[in-house]
């Protein structure tokens, strides 16, 4: 089954290491449980301020791990644009 | 409000600033103290409450003064705090209608910076711990120092070639580092300069001896030499 997170959940305010750590852990044991091929989507939809920090925790982590099994929607935010594409840029 | 005069102690509380800042105001003609006919220096209150609205003098001179802990309306002890209070500029920000496109990306620069200061100092402060952070709405300016260990000493753990504060600066806002080795991450200020280079935001950034002014379409990082010296960093942003 899909994995669906809403970051919402974990605020609009999506800024430091701390609580993207945190966000990470909260989630690590649905993504234990998650059955092999299958996607997790994340929805940026109601976050207002993302930053490379917090991102660095969370996303990077997410798709180091998953690689293309993660997929974004969502994401015409300014901050989270400039972040994805910072993440993208320095890799 | 009566303007009554006050003593140059006086003054100095009232400000939340040291005496020597307030001489050295006096001196480099950032605020000039009265002579009263006896030739003793004195400050008008109505002038010092204008002053005391000025977001960026009072950060500037909490990073160059003696240690002090600020008043407690700037001071983020913890970044839990920070979060709390960045969440209200949010949220202030979210209501200026002229701001609706890119107040987000304001408050991530503000959210970056801050936790920086966090992320680079946890266990390490060298005298007051936490951060100083003010803005104003009305005047669009915000304010955000640390009297941490500064760029150069946190980068020269991890490339011990930066020889001074505008070399470490200029590392810091280009190239893909981190202080906090061996995490090979670090895109805080390069996310701040490219976020900077596209919106009329603009950054005035000190540590150590060096500054550095980034605004919107130049992209030359103009880093220089500072007569004074700024303990940990002190970041000046208006939009």
């Amino acid at each position: 089954m899909n994995m669906k997170i809403e970051l919402k959940k974990f605020g609009d305010l999506l800024t430091s290491r701390q609580d993207g750590k945190e966000a990470l852990a909260a989630i690590e044991q649905q993504l234990q449980t998650l059955s092999e091929n299958s996607v997790i989507e994340i929805d940026f939809d109601g976050v207002i301020t993302f930053t490379p920090s917090w991102a660095d925790e969370f996303l990077t982590k997410l798709v180091e791990r998953f690689g293309t099994r993660v997929t974004l929607i969502n994401t015409k935010n300014p901050s989270v644009i400039a972040t994805l594409s910072i993440l993208k840029k320095l890799g | 409000m009566i303007n009554k005069p006050l003593t140059i102690g006086k003054a100095a509380k009232y400000l939340g600033i040291s005496v020597d800042t307030l001489r050295r105001w006096d001196k480099n003609g950032k605020l000039f103290a009265k002579k009263s006919k006896g030739g003793h220096r004195y400050y008008e209150e109505l002038v010092l409450k204008s002053f005391k609205e000025d977001v960026f003098a009072l950060a500037t001179a909490w990073v160059l003064d003696a240690p002090s802990v600020p008043k407690q309306e700037f001071y983020c002890p913890t970044s839990s705090e920070f979060r709390g209070r960045l969440s209200k500029l949010q949220s202030s920000l979210g209501k200026v209608d002229e701001l609706k496109d890119y107040y987000s990306l304001i408050v991530a620069v503000v959210g970056e910076i801050g936790n920086n200061s966090f992320d680079h100092n946890l266990g390490n402060w060298p005298d007051i711990s936490g951060i100083y952070f003010s803005f104003d709405v009305a005047k669009k300016q915000i304010a955000i120092a640390d009297r941490g260990r500064g760029v150069l000493r946190t980068l020269k753990k991890v490339k011990p070639s930066i020889r001074n504060d505008e070399e470490a600066l200029h590392t810091a806002f280009t190239e893909k580092i981190s202080g906090r080795a061996p995490e090979s991450r670090g895109n805080g200020l390069k996310f701040v300069l490219q976020v900077i280079l596209e919106r009329a935001i603009q950054l005035e950034f000190y540590s150590g001896g060096a500054k550095v002014i980034v605004t919107k379409d130049d992209k030359t990082l103009d880093i220089q030499k500072t007569d004074l010296y700024y303990s940990g960093c002190l970041a000046l942003i208006e939009y």
